[in-house]
């Protein structure tokens, strides 16, 4: 069943094909429907589409990750990868698999590099819409981590947290050096989603920080850490 | 069958004889003619006409006779039969009237006697006794007479009081109302007993015989028991202020104790048993209630630092006896075991001897609620509680000592409840020492384990440990006995110089000591031979038998460690004021390493004490805040434990999907199943 279906909108665009040629009547006509043709979305394109980067395999890898970054004009480590991975619901950091991708893809309606490069003003926009941010967020660390281990390496975690929160939390710079001098390897999924929490409610005096409060004991730490070095 | 047959002979008998009658009367009717003669009728007999008030009078003078003690006139079974026509004559009504009026008037005649201003209270209460004692007296013997009278028309009117009851009643209105009478009697009686109270000797009998009077009277209650209870109150109230500042504690509870005898058996000698309730109750609270907090905080320290068995079994027998004297006891109980212990524990110095010292505190507070708390189970709770919390006063400090302590702990605990590990005793009588054993055979798995260490023994001791082993592994085949040279303990009997003396010693200390049956001196390398005793225990077992407290061997040259080449011998000129002396083994020093791992081994017991506790508060209430969780976690783990701890392990529950923090609220948490 599913390969006739698959035909059935090749041999419509044929069709198409052959009577545009053939009936000049229509044609201006139908080089606006041809464009919204074109513009509609085709599972078929987008599996072609995802092969361009896949090769041979049922995975989009490293090598294809970067190709495909370079053409709709993003740099791997930009938000906006995180933005799409999280579309996708991908599961591994550099990693689209052929499911993750037409399920993805058709959700946002693209096939082609060029729908996709007009898509990432609205993926960005996501952004900025608390709910969503929290989500993506939480998204992140999941997507980050190695999937042998509960927790995110330091490394790692550092650079998501700058990725997310590096641009619209003044702390994350004394954050960043907390965690560059702490004794911390890991970061666990609550104390991940805590700094979020941490950032947002939290005042940039720490004045309204509670240490009796439910913060786990890792922003405890920052707390007093980050006192003691203004003190001094 | 039978009793029809005679049914019909009965109805045949009659109809014969009623034929025969008929038959008889009409056959003599015509013959004889019979004359009808009509007689006067006999005069009805008749009373002499003054019969009435003869009688009367005769019962008057008697009345009279037995009034003022003198002898009477008439024969007793006269009057008596006197009574009994004039009832029979249909004068019962006025006889009762008239014999009331004759005492009425005796009674009120004698009240003059109390009028005289100058009796003193004693001699006044003698003539009122008197008084009441000729009065039932008399009436006794009245009512013997008018028997007759008080059986028939009294008895049968029920609003007319009986003859006794009537001289009650008169005997109330006209002697005991009196006011002056009334008042002189009960401040006398009053009086008496305050006299008695304060250790004079009393007429007991003479305020059983008045307050049973009034008692007879109805008038105990109102006249008398609401002042006597007042008064009462009023005086162990002052008493008990008083003699809470004057005496020590011990010495006040066995006055209290006495007063409460003392009151009980002033009831059951001359008051009237319905006063023993209120009585009691407010001797209790007067002398106890009001002070039993005072009297804690005053002398319980005291009465538990020196032991006092006798008196604190008294206090709490006193305090169960009010309402709230367990409670408050109980919680000055757990107070003072909690000072003590800590006591014990906080102070680094006393580090060495802290085991022994919590080991011989418990034993006695043990005994404490063995022998005077008659082993209630709120002191022994109270008990354990407050232990757990003063050991964990120390948590702060290195853990290892707590360590050693609990484990010691733990083992005396198992020892003394838990798994009953059985005695077995054998005395070998053939040898002329007379040796004892005593085996207490401990299952493996219950206990810690011992690394079992080889000693040389003497042969004594072998050949009963061979009888105990064969006769065990006789009663239980396919057992495995091992012998904890570590763990045994002897009782020595030692002869110095000038005393004798009994040693209570390790195994170890015994084997040294043992020796010295031998020779009188033998160097450290000597005894290492002899004993086989690993080096570093012997030294520590010299120490304490050479450089402690109670020195029973010399050593040379003299100095506080024990070296290579030092020389023993036995202390002849040992002095002690005990009989029976303790000898205690010096507690090994743990080394660094031990000590990371008692705190470690401590630090993670906790962390599981933690988690099992928020694991368990979890799954109760599903969700919780976390300062709520938090609260309810400080109210049940008993160690002290930082908020920053607590959080540490909430976290890592959280990290291990036991637990998860709600999406929106970050101070929420919700069980995982």
């Amino acid at each position: 069943m599913p390969p006739r279906k698959k035909r059935r909108p090749a041999a419509g665009d044929d069709l198409l094909a052959k009577k545009s040629r053939h009936d000049g009547m229509y044609k201006k006509y139908d080089s606006s429907r041809i464009r919204a043709e074109e513009e509609a979305f085709s599972s078929k394109r987008c599996l072609e589409w995802f092969y361009e980067y896949a090769g041979t395999d049922d995975v989009v890898g490293p090598e294809g990750m970067e190709k495909f970054c370079e053409d709709i004009g993003v740099e791997p480590e930009n938000v906006v990868m995180l933005v799409l991975a999280w579309k996708l619901d991908a599961q591994n950091m550099g990693y689209f698999t052929l499911q993750e991708w037409l399920k993805g893809m058709t959700s946002l309606q693209c096939d082609t590099t060029e729908k996709l490069r007009n898509t990432l003003d609205y993926l960005r926009s996501l952004l900025n819409e608390p709910t969503n941010f929290k989500l993506i967020y939480r998204y992140a660390f999941d997507f980050a981590r190695e999937k042998d281990q509960r927790s995110l390496d330091m490394n790692t975690a550092k650079c998501m947290l700058g990725l997310l929160l590096g641009k619209t939390w003044p702390l994350f710079p004394v954050f960043h050096q907390f965690l560059e001098q702490s004794k911390y390897k890991v970061i666990n999924k609550d104390q991940w989603c805590n700094v979020l929490e941490f950032s947002r409610t939290i005042n940039l005096d720490l004045s309204n920080y509670d240490e009796d409060g439910a913060w786990p004991v890792l922003l405890d730490e920052f707390v007093e850490w980050y006192k003691e070095k203004q003190m001094a | 069958m039978e009793p029809e047959t005679q049914r019909k002979a009965n109805f045949s008998a009659l109809a014969h004889t009623n034929g025969l009658t008929k038959s008889s009367a009409l056959a003599s009717k015509p013959t004889a003619s019979k004359k009808l003669i009509i007689k006067n009728f006999k005069e009805k007999p008749k009373l002499p006409d003054n019969y009435t008030q003869d009688t009367w009078q005769k019962l008057h003078e008697a009345v009279k006779a037995i009034e003022s003690s003198t002898s009477i006139k008439y024969n007793l079974e006269e009057l008596y039969q006197a009574v009994e026509n004039l009832c029979s004559y249909k004068v019962s009504h006025t006889l009762y009237k008239q014999l009331r009026q004759v005492c009425e008037e005796h009674m009120k005649a004698q009240i003059n006697q109390f009028r005289e201003e100058s009796l003193d209270s004693c001699l006044f209460l003698k003539k009122v006794n008197l008084c009441w004692k000729d009065h039932c007296r008399q009436m006794i013997m009245i009512r013997s007479i008018f028997l007759f009278l008080d059986r028939t028309y009294v008895l049968q009117n029920s609003l007319l009081p009986s003859i006794w009851d009537m001289g009650l009643e008169l005997f109330r209105c006209h002697v005991i109302s009196d006011k002056l009478v009334q008042t002189k009697t009960i401040d006398g009686i009053l009086l008496l007993i305050e006299k008695e109270r304060s250790g004079e000797a009393v007429d007991r009998s003479l305020l059983r015989s008045l307050l049973g009077m009034l008692s007879d009277l109805q008038m105990y209650k109102d006249s008398f028991e609401a002042r006597f209870l007042e008064d009462t109150n009023s005086l162990y109230a002052s008493e008990g202020q008083r003699l809470m500042q004057e005496r020590e504690v011990p010495e006040y509870l066995h006055h209290v104790n006495r007063r409460l005898e003392e009151e009980s058996d002033r009831v059951i000698t001359y008051l009237d048993h319905g006063t023993h309730k209120p009585l009691i109750a407010c001797v209790e609270k007067q002398l106890l209630g009001e002070h039993l907090a005072a009297i804690l905080q005053k002398g319980l320290k005291n009465m538990l630092d020196e032991n006092r068995i006798s008196d604190m079994t008294l206090m709490y027998q006193l305090y169960s006896r009010v309402r709230g004297g367990q409670l408050i006891l109980l919680q000055h109980w757990g107070e003072y075991i909690k000072n003590f212990g800590s006591s014990i524990v906080v102070n680094p110095e006393k580090d060495k001897e802290m085991v022994q010292e919590l080991l011989d505190f418990k034993d006695k507070v043990d005994h404490i609620i063995d022998v005077c708390f008659q082993k209630n189970e709120k002191f022994v709770n109270v008990m354990k509680e407050s232990f757990e919390t003063f050991i964990n006063r120390r948590a702060n400090k290195p853990a290892e000592l707590i360590g050693i302590w609990e484990c010691l702990y733990l083992q005396k605990y198992k020892l003394s409840i838990v798994f009953n590990a059985y005695c077995l005793h054998i005395q070998s009588h053939s040898d002329p020492g007379s040796i004892e054993l005593t085996v207490n055979i401990l299952t493996m798995g219950y206990w810690p384990t011992y690394t079992p260490v080889d000693v040389h023994l003497p042969a004594e001791m072998v050949k009963l440990q061979e009888i105990f082993k064969t006769f065990y592994l006789g009663k239980h085949s396919g057992r495995r006995l091992q012998w904890q040279s570590t763990l045994g303990h002897a009782v020595l009997k030692a002869e110095f110089k000038d005393e004798k003396k009994e040693l209570q010693v390790s195994l170890f200390q015994t084997l040294v000591l043992l020796m010295f049956n031998e020779g009188n001196e033998f160097s450290f390398e000597d005894i290492k031979m002899a004993t086989g005793i690993e080096d570093s225990e012997l030294r520590r077992t010299l120490q304490s038998l050479a450089c402690g407290k109670a020195r029973v061997l010399n050593k040379l040259p003299k100095s506080k460690d024990v070296e290579d080449g030092d020389k023993f011998s036995f202390n002849t000129d040992f002095k002690h004021k005990l009989y029976r002396i303790k000898i205690n083994q010096i507690q090994m020093k743990e080394t660094v390493e031990e000590q990371v791992n008692t705190t470690e081994r401590v630090f993670q017991d906790r962390q599981y004490q933690i988690d099992a506790a928020i694991v368990r508060i979890m799954k109760m209430r599903k969700t919780l805040t976390h300062n709520l969780l938090v609260s309810e976690l400080y109210n049940q783990l008993k160690f002290p434990v930082k908020p920053g701890d607590l959080k540490k392990r909430i976290e890592s529950l959280i990290d291990r999907d036991y637990m998860e923090r709600d999406k929106e609220d970050s101070k929420q948490y919700h069980y995982l199943a």
